[in-house]
Formats: structure tokens, sequence, C-alpha cells
């Protein structure tokens, strides 16, 4: 068994209540139910039906978590997600206006987002030199740009026939739907990251390049599937953001790559890569999510939210260090 | 296998926090019940504002005839984003009439000017069970779903400002009707000119609605009328209402152009942005255009050392109040939003509403203000 | 002879590469526009990119520690609401004081993100990412969903107006003082020496710490100084104020040829970078491409010089290489 849960591959060690309420899942676990505890005092409008009925947007931008857990755990980053969503959706509109069926359209803006992914991609691994974020910085302007032009002076676009998308966001019962292909892909992703070869791989990379390239692992080529699966779910993301818009402008998607990297990390993956996981990561969406979500219903000032998730983050990221310190002064003392 | 039972642990207890969260958030949600009234006006700091206004606010209600039933309601307005002195004096006015008759305000600025950030704001409101929605959209149509939404929780919607679509609104509260802005843009460059030359247009963000708007239509009267032959409309730039990009384009047009004699700015901050630019550089290019008079007290003056001779705008502060007063009317079921309509906004006078030619209704405030030398310093300290 | 020598001098040295691509773009701009190459427009380009440009030379030094801010606008906003702000409601007026000000809320803000950069171990995208939401959301708060500009800050305006020499003189001194300090001083070297290995740094006795906390002190020290110059260039302090920008000053420093994972670069190449992108914003409007294509043009230029840049690389290592084996 070479997969161990935590944040890092380590060899086999045991897992007693304690070290599991002390592995970082363990902590955001306990800090997601407290936070439901302080959700529910603070607002009474925060229950089952409006959480659902909130969630959507939310839901379609975790979408683009999972594969941005890859790229993080590999080393890379990638902020062009915003402007692939927004190209996507884009797309869509058009697509779906051109008299294109729903089935067609569905699959048109996975395909623009897995183009995306791919270009992103490419030039990742023809220039292995170049840091990725400098990449995605150029090909976030050049997605956004893109859709700019094809938007022309009106800078938006809307469905003609709003029928073919409305499947999309329909709901069953209280339930959304994209709630169950988040639930679906969270599954898949999350069992491909811990238990299957691919994700090993994606393991070894981001820990140590050279040496997994030594020992067998096609570097390359795995950076580039990363790539390309978060362009796809950027495409998805961007195909439920147009069933809930009816259309699409040139502010779709803005800010969206910083807000799923927040997940990311606040989850437990690290940017410097090799370590994290996806629970981690899923615990640490929910909590983000309903964090904003209960915020919003007490009318708190916009920008306090992104104060406090910004406060947030940084605590969360200086724990492990405070933690690591610690330990390695009660080292250095029963040394003495 | 242990990591098999972290996860099944981990899953049946996220079951159990969200069932916990919710057994308490029902729980909490009858017990504070009859505290709603009193959690809703804490957080949109109407709390300590409600006593102060509480005597002025009397005889306003008083005089309100249709203001009376608004107490005890709830009425959200959504602005465009945060951090805009625009939107604020909208607030303020939406605030003071709302308090006024007796009703509670719920402020949502959006943190930023994005589509999907006022969607949030929307769906926050709609869990909230307010009354009344007023929103100033960022985009047409991209609201549609969400206010659709709102309307079947039976809660009323009016946009102003900047419009939704039809479907997705009861009725909008136009600032000023869209051939009037344009074509008293225009008679502002035909006289700036003296009816003959070339002019520029130096806009918002290329999507921004009502921009957009209003340049079509200052085209479209150009193209239709003789007496605007002469003028020659150079080229439409973009600062995106960043101040830095504004400079840029502004500086972009007069080296290019070195004939220009006139730039139209129907954006506060391309406007502000350009009259600076002008103004030092002592061009004799003149500006006019759309602009808020705090910001532009400085650059408008008579003589070539001012370079902008006068320029345009309505009261945002009203704007704000007639949003209010509609709302309370569709709330109270004077109105439904159908064309014909009319209803007493407190000392505003009567309005009546309107076909906006996008098979809805609109309410309008009124020409735009000229503000020039002589009442500029009456207004600077007002918005 | 002579000859060969010198292509290899342009190919071996990236700053030549950036000034060859930079008179080149500058030719092609004047042929298609002719207006381009005169004084006042130079001047122009100077002064709206001179915030650009100064953040520039701090992003160059925390890029030498083989990091990253992306706080800084978020800085650049909160000092130049406070001054703003302190401006609005007269509370100070005197422009020295203003500069003051804005320098030391950046100082603070950076150190804190050294701080817990270095002692902390936190990645510094992440920790700056933090900040990024606190400092914007912070200047909201400051500001009171209220803006400052025109008459407000008409004293300070004074300073940036156009036709004084302001903003020249600080592009000056601080483009002047740190290529001294980055070249010749033991300091300069110790921020090398972290970026290229902290290790073996921390070996040799330089408190690698220390040198963190001083590269992201200096960074926010210039997004303090670039917000003040923000407000007097502009006349405006709004809390939106250059949202987003924190990318045109890293693609700068990447197009200027630092490397972001440490150790290289130069502030001569950081200029020139940052050179050639004023240089593409200013130039766009001017030959006519529309407004609507101006950005995926200019994300177009930043991508291909990086891969450019790349290609140039590959080829000095193998003509290294080929001289080797010789």
């Amino acid at each position: 068994m070479a997969g161990k849960s935590g944040r890092s591959i380590k060899a086999e060690q045991d897992v007693s209540f304690k070290k599991l309420i002390l592995s970082w899942e363990g902590v955001l676990f306990v800090l997601i139910i407290l936070l439901n505890i302080f959700n529910a005092s603070i607002s009474p409008s925060y229950t089952v039906t409006n959480i659902l009925r909130e969630m959507p947007k939310y839901l379609a931008e975790i979408l683009m978590m999972f594969p941005m857990a890859y790229i993080l755990v590999l080393g890379d980053i990638d902020i062009s997600v915003g402007s692939i969503v927004c190209l996507c959706a884009t797309m869509t509109c058009f697509i779906s206006n051109a008299g294109a069926p729903a089935i067609v359209t569905y699959i048109g803006c996975l395909v623009v987002g897995l183009i995306c992914g791919m270009v992103n991609g490419t030039v990742a691994t023809r220039f292995p030199e170049l840091p990725s974020m400098i990449i995605t910085l150029g090909t976030q302007i050049i997605y956004r740009g893109i859709a700019e032009i094809s938007l022309g002076s009106g800078g938006s676009v809307s469905f003609n026939d709003t029928k073919k998308i409305m499947p999309l966001s329909r709901k069953i019962g209280p339930v959304p739907v994209v709630l169950f292909v988040v639930i679906i892909a969270a599954v898949i992703f999350t069992v491909v990251l811990a238990k299957c070869t691919f994700g090993r791989e994606l393991y070894a990379i981001g820990s140590n390049k050279l040496s997994a390239f030594y020992a067998g692992v096609e570097v390359q080529k795995c950076r580039f599937i990363a790539y390309s699966l978060l362009g796809l779910m950027a495409g998805a993301c961007g195909l439920f953001l147009t069933a809930y818009m009816y259309g699409a402008n040139t502010t779709t998607g803005q800010g969206f790559e910083m807000e799923v990297i927040a997940m990311c990390v606040f989850g437990g993956i690290a940017t410097t890569g090799g370590k994290g996981n996806l629970i981690g990561a899923i615990i640490a969406g929910a909590i983000i999510v309903l964090l904003r979500i209960a915020l919003g219903q007490i009318n708190l000032n916009s920008q306090l939210i992104l104060v406090i998730i910004g406060a947030m983050l940084i605590i969360a990221v200086l724990i492990p260090g405070i933690q690591a310190n610690i330990k390695a002064r009660r080292k250095l003392k029963q040394a003495r | 296998m242990k990591r098999k039972a972290l996860s099944v642990l981990l899953s049946a207890a996220m079951t159990a926090a969200l069932l916990s969260g919710c057994g308490g958030s029902t729980g909490a949600a009858s017990e504070a019940a009859p505290a709603t009234s009193e959690a809703a006006p804490a957080t949109s700091e109407a709390a300590p504002a409600a006593d102060t206004a509480s005597e002025s606010g009397a005889e306003a209600a008083a005089e309100a005839t249709s203001g009376a039933g608004a107490s005890g309601k709830t009425f959200a307005i959504v602005v465009k984003s945060a951090g805009n002195a625009y939107n604020t004096k909208e607030e303020e006015g939406f605030k003071e009439v709302i308090e006024a008759a007796g009703g509670t305000v719920v402020v949502k600025e959006p943190e930023a000017a994005t589509v999907d950030a006022q969607i949030t704001a929307i769906q926050s409101l709609i869990s909230q069970g307010v009354d009344s929605i007023s929103v100033a959209a960022n985009d047409e149509n991209a609201l549609q779903a969400t206010l659709e939404e709102a309307m079947a929780a039976g809660i009323k919607v009016n946009s102003f400002d900047s419009k939704t679509n039809a479907d997705s609104r009861m009725t909008f509260v136009n600032q000023a009707g869209t051939q009037e802005v344009g074509q008293t843009l225009l008679d502002a460059v035909y006289d700036l000119t003296g009816g003959e030359g070339q002019y520029a247009i130096l806009s918002a963000t290329s999507q921004a609605t009502n921009q957009n708007a209003w340049i079509d239509a200052m085209k479209s009267i150009a193209e239709g009328d003789s007496k605007y032959a002469n003028l020659e409309l150079v080229e439409v730039a973009y600062g995106d209402d960043e101040p830095q990009k504004s400079t840029d384009q502004t500086q972009a047009l007069l080296s290019k152009y070195p004939d220009l004699k006139v730039i139209c700015a129907p954006t506060t901050v391309g406007v502000s942005a350009a009259a600076k630019v002008l103004q030092d550089q002592g061009s004799s290019v003149k500006l006019t255009g759309l602009g808020l008079p705090s910001e532009m007290a400085e650059y408008i003056g008579a003589d070539d050392a001012h370079s902008c001779p006068y320029m345009f705008l309505w009261n945002p502060i009203d704007l704000g109040r007639l949003a209010a007063y509609s709302a309370i009317a569709l709330v109270n079921g004077d109105i439904t939003g159908a064309i014909g309509d009319s209803f007493t906004a407190g000392d505003m006078g009567d309005y009546t509403l309107t076909d906006a030619g996008d098979n809805g209704s609109e309410i309008i405030l009124g020409p735009p203000f000229k503000f020039d030398p002589d009442n500029i310093t009456e207004w600077k300290d007002v918005y | 002879m002579e000859q060969k020598s010198l292509i290899k001098k342009i190919t071996g040295s990236r700053e030549a590469l950036l000034f060859c691509i930079l008179i080149v773009l500058g030719i092609v701009v004047t042929v298609l526009n002719p207006t381009f190459f005169s004084p006042t427009n130079i001047a122009q380009i100077f002064r709206n990119n001179a915030i650009i440009m100064i953040m520039a030379v701090g992003m160059f030094c925390v890029m030498l520690t083989a990091g990253i801010d992306i706080s800084i606008t978020s800085t650049l906003a909160f000092s130049g609401m406070s001054i703003g702000m302190l401006q609005k409601h007269d509370i100070v007026q005197s422009t020295l004081l203003m500069f003051l000000i804005a320098m030391v809320i950046g100082c603070l803000a950076g150190f804190l993100n050294g701080l817990i950069i270095s002692k902390g171990k936190v990645a510094p995208i992440i920790c700056t990412m933090g900040f990024m939401y606190i400092w914007r959301g912070m200047a909201y708060v400051v500001g009171n969903s209220s803006w400052a500009s025109g008459e407000d800050v008409s004293q300070f305006a004074k300073f940036g107006k156009d036709g004084t020499v302001g903003p020249y003189i600080i592009l000056i001194i601080v483009y002047g003082l740190f290529f001294v300090l980055m070249k010749w001083t033991k300091f300069g070297r110790k921020i090398y020496a972290v970026g290229a290995n902290a290790e073996a740094a921390r070996v040799s006795g330089i408190n690698v710490d220390n040198v963190l906390i001083s590269a992201y002190t200096i960074m926010g020290l210039m997004a303090g100084l670039a917000g003040a110059l923000s407000v007097s260039i502009y006349a405006s302090a709004q809390p939106n104020m250059q949202y987003g920008k924190e990318m045109d000053v890293i693609a700068a420093c990447v197009i200027g040829g630092v490397s972001m994972s440490g150790g290289r670069g130069t502030i001569v190449g950081t200029f020139l970078g940052a050179l050639i992108l004023a240089i593409v914003a200013k130039a766009l409007p001017l030959v006519n491409v529309p407004s609507i294509a101006q950005n995926t043009v200019k994300g177009v230029i930043i991508l291909v010089v990086v891969i450019v840049n790349v290609v140039s690389q590959r080829m000095i290592d193998k003509q290294n290489l080929e001289r080797r084996e010789m």
C-alpha cells in the first residue's frame, strides 16, 4: 500500500484516533461542524433549502477545484481557468444560437475548454523551463481577449432559446443537478488521485521531477493530461454558469482562478507540489462556500467577507509551519 | 484499510454536520422569528439611523401618500459594485425614502462589478425573504434566471440606473430617456465645435449597456439630421472606467487626431481622467459628457484654463429615491408594472409608467441636468 | 571576426536582446504612426507607467529570492486610499508627509508578508494571495464607499501633474539606487545568493530569513510609493485602483529575464521589460489596433517574448556546449 492519508506520501504509520483528529482533514472536519452551528446561529435564513438554492454557482466553481488540485500537486499552477470559463460560456451561446441541438452545444462547450487546456498543456510541456504561472498568465489574457473580440462591442450574449440549456439548471426535488455532477466528479477525481497509478505519478512528479523522470514516469505526458483535464472541467463550469445566467459576458468567471486555488490550499494542498489530498480540499471548499452563504445572508459588507477569507487562508497555511516548529523544539528539548 | 475507515467516518460526519446544521438552523429560525426584524436592520446599519431619522422621517412619511404601507417590510437595493461614489449616492436616496416610510433597507454591494457577484447577492436576498429588490444590472440578460426565481418567490423586482430585460423586471426606473441623453450630448458637441469638425467619444467598457445605448443614440441622431452633417466622429475609445487606461486613451486621441475639437465622455471615471489630461496639457480640445460635480468642479470653467465648459448628469440621489418610491408602490400593489400605471413619489410628484420600447415599462426621472460654471460650486458639495 | 563577437555578445546577453526587441518595436510603431516618436509621447510613456516600473523593482527583488507577491496592487490601493482619505478630510496636506505615510503603510504590509513567508514557511503565492484579499478589502473599508478625487487631492496632485518632473525624479532615484544596491553591495549579493540556493546561503552564514523579510519589505515600500504616486498622477483615489495590474508587474519582470525560480535577473532587464510593456500599451491605440483586440495582442506579446527568451537561452546553452566539445 503506497498511498496513505495525510498530507504527503509517507511510509505506513499507525492511524490512531488522535492522529485522525490532528490531521489537517480532521481539523477541517471539526471546523465545518462548528461553522454550521455558528452559521445557523447568526442567520435565520440558513436552512438546507436556501443553501441548496444558493449553491449552484459555487458548485460550478468547485468542478474546477478537482483538476486544479492535480495541477497544484504537480507543483504547477494555472491562473487561466477563469478566462477559459469565459471563453467556453461565450462559445456555448454562439453554438446554441447558431441552431445546434442541446447535446451538440454541451459537447461544443466541453471541447472548447479541452482545447484551451491542451494549448496550456502543450506550451507548458514544450517549454518546461517556463514557469506555469507565466504561461497561464499569457493565455489568461488571450482567452478572455478572444471572448471579448467575439462578443464584439455589446460585450454580452444570451441564448435565443433558453430551453436547450434549462436541463442543466433543473432541480431534482430541492437538489440542483449540478450537485450530482460535482459528487460524481469528486468521487472519480479523488479515487484517481489516491488510488490509481496516474495519481501516484502526479505525487511523484510534484515531489521531485527529476527522480520521477528517472523512475520512468512520463513527466510531460502527465502534465499535459492534468492541464487538459483542468480545461475540460473549466468547460463544464462554463456550461453550468451559462445555464444560470442564460448567457455570457466579458466578466464571466473573473477571479475564479484565485477562489479555486484558495479552496485547494485551504484544504492542505501545497503549491510547492507533492502534498495534500482531495478529501481535505473538498471539505475546505464546503467550508468556504457555506461561510460565504451565511455571511451573505446577514448582509455583511462583501469586501469584509473577502478580508475574512484572506485571513482564514493565511492562518490555515501558517498552522503546519507552527506545528513543525513546535515539534522541532520539543525534539530538541528531548535531545538535551 | 484505515484510509477507507477515515473516508467513511468523514462522509458520515459530514452528513451529520449538515443535519445538525439545519436542525440547529430551523430551531434558531423559529426562536428568532420575532427577532428577525431586529436582526436584519442591525446588519444593514439601519437600526441606529432609524432612530435619528424617525423625527424627520415622520413628516416625510406623512407627505408620502403611498409610503405609509412600507412599515415592517424589507426593501433591498443591489448596486453595480462596491466602493463607487455614484452608487453610494443612489443608496443614500433609497435609504432615505424607505426609512422615512418605516421600512427596512438591505444594501448589497457586490464585491466586483460582475454578474456573478450580483447573482450571489440576489440569491442571498431571496433566502432572506425580502419584499422587494431594486437592482442596477451589470448585464441586461444575465440576471433573468435569478430574478425570475425571485419574482416566483413573491418578491417585487424593479431595476434602476441600468436595466434588466423585460422578462426579469416589473418596471425600470430610467435616469433619463436614452434618446434624450444622446440628443443632449450631441447638441453639446455641436455647440462646442461650433457646428463642424472632429469629435471623439471616450466611453467606459465596450460592454457597458448604458454607454453603448447613449452612443448608439448619438450616432443615429447625427445620421438622421443634416444639421449634424459637418460633425465627424473619429473614434469611440474605451477607457474601461480605469483612470490609467482612460488617461492613455485620451492622450492617444490627442496625438492621433491633431484637428480634434471635442471629446465627449459619457462616463464619470472617463470624464474626470480626460479633464485632467486636457487641463494639465493646456490643450485647446474641449470636453463634455456625464460626470459627478464633486469630481469635476476643478475642471469646469468657461475660460481656456479649464477643460470642460459644461457637462451633464442626473441626480443619483433622486434616482435612488425614485427607485425606492416605485418599490414601495410595487409592494403595496399601487402599481403592477403595467404601462399606464401611475403613482405618487412623495415630494417628487406623480410619475406614470411608460413604454420602454422593449415590451416592458419604465419610469423616467427627468431630463439630464446641466452643470456649468455658474452652478457648479453649489452642486459640488451635494454629490 | 569582430562582427561575430558582436552577434555573440547580443545573443549572449539578455539585456542586449531585449534592447534590440525594444528598438525594433519602436521603429515599427514609428513607421506606422510617426507621432509616436515625439518627446511628449516618450515622456508620457514614462509618466503613465511609472507605477508599474516602480513596483517592478520591488517584484525584481522578491522574484530573485524565488518568491512572488500578488498582493502589491492591494497594498497600493490600501495606502493610496489611506492618504486619499486623509486629504479628503483635511487631516494632512503636506505632500512629503503623504508620501511618507503611504510608504510606511506599504513597508508594514510588506514586512508582514516577509515575516509570514520566512518564519511561517508559507508559500509566497498563498500568503500574498491572502493579503491580496485583505488589503483590497481594507481599501474599501477605509474609503467607506467614497472616492477622493478632483478637489480633494488637488494640492497633492500638483506633484504628479503633466509637465512636472516629480514622477521622473522618483523613477530615476529608484532605479539608480537599486542598480547600485543590487550590483555592488553586500545586501544585493545576499539576495542573489538566497535566490540561487537558499540552503547554500544559509550554510555560508547568510541569515536567509532576514534577507527574505527585507526583500518583501522593499516590495511593500515600492507598492506604497506607487500608491502615493498613483493618487498624485491620476488625481484620484478609488478602492479598486490598479486592480489586476500585479500581473503586468510580474509580466514586466519575466519579460525582462528575471527567473521565477530565483537567483537570475538584472535591474536593467527589469527596466527594459517594463518599458516594452509600456510601449506596447501606448502604441496599440496609436497604430489603430481596435480597442477590443488590445488585450489579446498584449497577451500574445507577453507569451511570445517569454518563449523567445527560452529559445534564445537554449541556443546559448547549445553554443556553450559546442564550445566545450571542441
